[in-house]
């Protein structure tokens, strides 16, 4: 189910009902792991076979671990747990990607091999589930965190309807506890959370589908060249529209949760507001990148081990990172230039220790950043290498003589919309969204939520799911 | 573990935390190597009754305006020809109406074969799975491919979309293989609650294509898109007829033929930009046709092609540029099928067509009681000799 839709509007309606019924706590517990059950179903109801698996693996392998006397027994739970997620995450997402690549390798040294394409589906948010669930048993290996006291409460964490598809990707210590004791929205955080919802509708069924998709579609999915200023504005539309996706589909989440009674953590911090690119990643899509860093980077020896070993820790994490959100070069190639840029401000960093940039500079840096972030966008949102280097060196100049593709409208929407996003990123880099409301006046806010709503009533959205799904 | 969320009021350290400029939220890329705590969320001090009742009256307030602009340029409720409408259609055939008659076509075939009308003369509801423009013979490939459909097939051709393949709905066979419980819901939710009450909800009011058609100033090198405007109204079971608008009102009638003839005026897409490209993908479509209507009449299933007019220069362009003898006799020869031509029949011509392509409401209903008969009796000699002429 997405949030954008309906079945969503009447799901939730029901939800919110059933959860406010004079009920006793695990009662209210169970609905709601009946209702993310449903929330899951609802999209493709054999998947939810895959959930259950993932779900008692996890919970059956740290209950052992947990209690394990050995540290060879410790390590084949945790293990276990490891191989089965990856396994499952490996098997539909990288199938066919895996078998492919072997086939172009051999094929290399003269051997004619075909490999056959299976046709996997690949289960809605299996790559946002399997990483919260490896994060429970993670932690508690690591000794972060102690097991759940009871299975309903580990299995509404995994399954918790908010999350579930497309993050934030929680951890146990962030959600387990808040179902250990009664939790009901106070009428302030009702209002709050659909306030949020409104916002995060707004942003995915408003900005990014209606006016920044259609950008994006006409330069990186047609068969056309794209001039210097057509191939920017396509790129800037895109940067604009995953913003709008995701942190839309957050917001809502966050929304989702607080009306329930339940917080969720900031997955994104105005990250255009950027300085840099550790900055960056403090700011987008935080709660992946803090799980890359805790379960990946720190363990293949983070900044511990020396100036070589860093960078090599830096770089398998952000190529890993880059392949975690789909199976094609492109998205490796997306991450590995992340994984230069880091490395490269590291440096930098270390070469210019005791600078201290003044506003000028620190703003020119900002942009600076933005536009290399557009620049690894390219790979991420072409298909193919040929079209995100058609895209580049259209965006350097290399076709002057190309065809005018985008109207004045789409440019002078791209350039509103995206010039509006980083005037609020930069405006709030060092704030909240509620440390802004809380100081607007209350008339004005009524007004923007009411254009917002009518705004997302009014586009007749088509209920696109959301970008990240496909991850 | 601290109240994870909290009004910025009674925070531990007193609301604070919103009178700081430069308040930062700690997330987990603040603590790296950590167990993470229970994230805090905080609701900004304000009125949070007030501001919400008055957003709602706005809300309303800006959605009823809406609504009574769209009910003034006469819009009209229920329903809207979706994705999920379709597929409810499709799916009669494998929930037990296999044998049924159905009809696939172009927009022609959805809007002047009237379900009504049909019924009444042959006592039989066909079912309606025509498509605007969208040519019909992926949907007659997948009927082929799916052995529940056992009944009886009328096959709408216009000429430009038969014969050119072009599908601006291609998208509706996918989405019926693999719609989503939720989607269905969705649409049944849609049907129900908001397409009978709103006459805003049709794709050619949407606020992203209302702003999109405003008068912008032209880009130079750049085409003013065209693209075309709202033209029919549908019922529940897809029972579709020409939008009133366009018949009553000139301006929007006009319209409506200009948006046709800078579409058959303008440039062909690459692929179809010489005669040869037009003729090799003529000829795969109806490659494609003839084996798919083999496998249907292998399993039983009779087909009949039907031609509804057109006028004007429409007709003309499709007279130019996909002549009968080399576009309609050939399908029917090399599908060995039926088929019923405007032009064979007397009572199928003589008809008004206010921009060319397709009939009145009421010239729906006459042409409809007028082909229903001919069709059947198609029907009835099929398996015997093809015909292609009365």
């Amino acid at each position: 189910m997405v949030f954008n839709s309906l079945a969503f509007i009447a799901f939730f309606a029901i939800v919110l009902v059933i959860h406010s019924l004079p009920l006793g706590w695990t009662n209210k517990k169970i609905n709601l792991l009946l209702a993310s059950y449903l929330f899951y179903a609802a999209w493709n109801p054999p998947f939810i076979l895959l959930l259950w698996i993932s779900t008692i693996v996890d919970w059956y392998a740290a209950q052992k671990l947990a209690h394990a006397r050995r540290n060879a027994s410790r390590h084949a739970w945790m293990l276990l747990s490891v191989i089965v997620n990856l396994g499952m995450l490996g098997y539909f997402k990288y199938g066919n990607f895996v078998l492919e690549n072997f086939g172009m390798l051999v094929a290399s040294f003269g051997i004619a091999y075909r490999p056959p394409h299976f046709d996997i589906v690949l289960p809605v948010g299996i790559s946002f589930y399997t990483f919260a669930t490896m994060s429970y048993t993670l932690d508690i290996y690591l000794r972060r965190a102690a097991p759940a006291r009871n299975f309903l409460d580990y299995a509404l964490f995994v399954t918790f309807f908010p999350h579930l598809v497309a993050g934030p990707i929680m951890r146990p210590t962030e959600l387990v506890p808040q179902f250990e004791t009664p939790r009901k929205a106070t009428p302030e955080m009702l209002r709050f959370g659909l306030a949020l919802m409104t916002l995060g509708l707004f942003q995915k069924v408003v900005l990014a589908d209606t006016f920044l998709a259609p950008v994006v579609e006409a330069v990186y999915d047609r068969d056309r060249i794209a001039g210097a200023l057509d191939a920017w504005m396509a790129t800037l539309a895109f940067s604009g529209q995953i913003f709008c996706d995701f942190a839309g589909y957050s917001t809502t989440a966050i929304g989702v949760a607080m009306c329930l009674g339940f917080a969720m953590p900031d997955n994104f911090r105005f990250p255009y507001a950027a300085i840099g690119f550790i900055d960056f990643w403090r700011r987008w899509h935080i709660t992946l990148s803090s799980w890359l860093r805790d379960y990946l980077y720190i363990p293949l020896g983070g900044n511990r081990h020396g100036e070589a070993r860093t960078y090599l820790a830096l770089m398998v994490t952000m190529l890993l990172g880059g392949l975690w959100h789909g199976a094609n070069w492109t998205f490796v190639a997306w991450g590995g230039l992340h994984g230069v840029y880091l490395v490269t401000e590291r440096k930098l960093r270390s070469w210019a220790r005791g600078y201290r940039p003044g506003p000028a500079a620190m703003a020119s840096m900002g942009l600076v950043t933005f536009a290399l972030i557009n620049v690894t966008w390219v790979f991420f949102r072409a298909k193919k290498f040929a079209i995100a280097w058609q895209i580049l060196s259209g965006m350097f100049g290399a076709h002057p003589e190309a065809a005018p593709i985008l109207s004045f409208m789409r440019i002078a929407s791209v350039t509103l919309i995206v010039g509006g996003i980083l005037c609020t990123h930069w405006a709030l880099r060092n704030g909240t969204l509620e440390f802004a409301v809380g100081r607007t006046r209350e008339i004005l806010i009524s007004g923007l939520l009411a254009s917002m709503a009518f705004a997302v009533v009014a586009v007749q959205g088509e209920g696109n799911a959301f970008i990240y799904f496909q991850f | 573990m601290p109240s994870s969320t909290s009004s910025s009021k009674t925070t531990a350290d007193g609301g604070l935390a919103f009178e700081r400029p430069g308040f930062v939220r700690l997330t987990a890329s603040d603590r790296p190597g950590v167990a993470q705590p229970v994230p805090e969320r905080h609701i900004p001090d304000r009125r949070w009754g007030r501001i919400q009742l008055l957003a709602l009256l706005l809300f309303a307030a800006l959605l009823g305006g809406w609504e009574i602009h769209w009910r003034n340029y006469g819009g009209t409720f229920c329903c809207r020809d979706s994705n999920g409408s379709w597929a409810a259609q499709r799916r009669r055939i494998d929930d037990g109406e296999g044998g049924a008659l159905v009809l696939i076509g172009s927009s022609r075939t959805l809007f002047d074969i009237q379900l009504p009308v049909w019924q009444e003369a042959t006592g039989e509801r066909p079912i309606q799975l025509a498509l605007e423009g969208t040519s019909p013979v992926p949907i007659l490939e997948d009927l082929a491919d799916d052995p529940k459909f056992t009944g009886r097939l009328v096959i709408g051709v216009a000429p430009e979309l038969f014969f050119s393949g072009f599908a601006a709905r291609a998208d509706v066979i996918p989405y019926f293989h693999k719609e989503r419980p939720s989607q269905r819901v969705g649409h049944w939710l849609s049907q129900h609650f908001i397409e009978p009450f709103f006459a805003f909800d049709n794709g050619d009011f949407a606020l992203g294509k209302v702003i999109e058609r405003q008068d912008w100033p032209l880009r130079p090198g750049t085409k003013r898109p065209n693209p075309i405007r709202r033209l029919a109204q549908s019922d529940a079971d897809r029972n579709t007829q020409l939008w009133r608008k366009v018949e009553t009102d000139a301006a929007y009638r006009e319209m409506a033929r200009g948006i046709w003839l800078d579409h058959l005026n303008g440039p062909p897409p690459p692929p179809m930009n010489t005669p040869e490209k037009v003729g090799a993908i003529l000829s795969s479509e109806i490659g494609k046709a003839a084996t798919a209507v083999a496998k249907l009449r292998q399993r039983g299933v009779k087909v009949v092609f039907l031609r509804l007019p057109s006028a004007g220069p429409y007709r003309e362009w499709e007279n130019r540029v996909y002549p009968r003898s080399q576009a309609w006799d050939r399908l029917l020869n090399e599908t060995a099928s039926p088929g019923i031509h405007f032009e064979d029949y007397p009572q199928m011509q003589g008809y008004i067509l206010p921009e060319w392509s397709h009939l009145t409401h009421a010239e729906a209903d006459r042409m409809t009681a007028a082909v229903a008969p001919l069709i059947e009796a198609a029907f009835a000699e099929s398996g015997t000799t093809p015909r292609g002429t009365p």
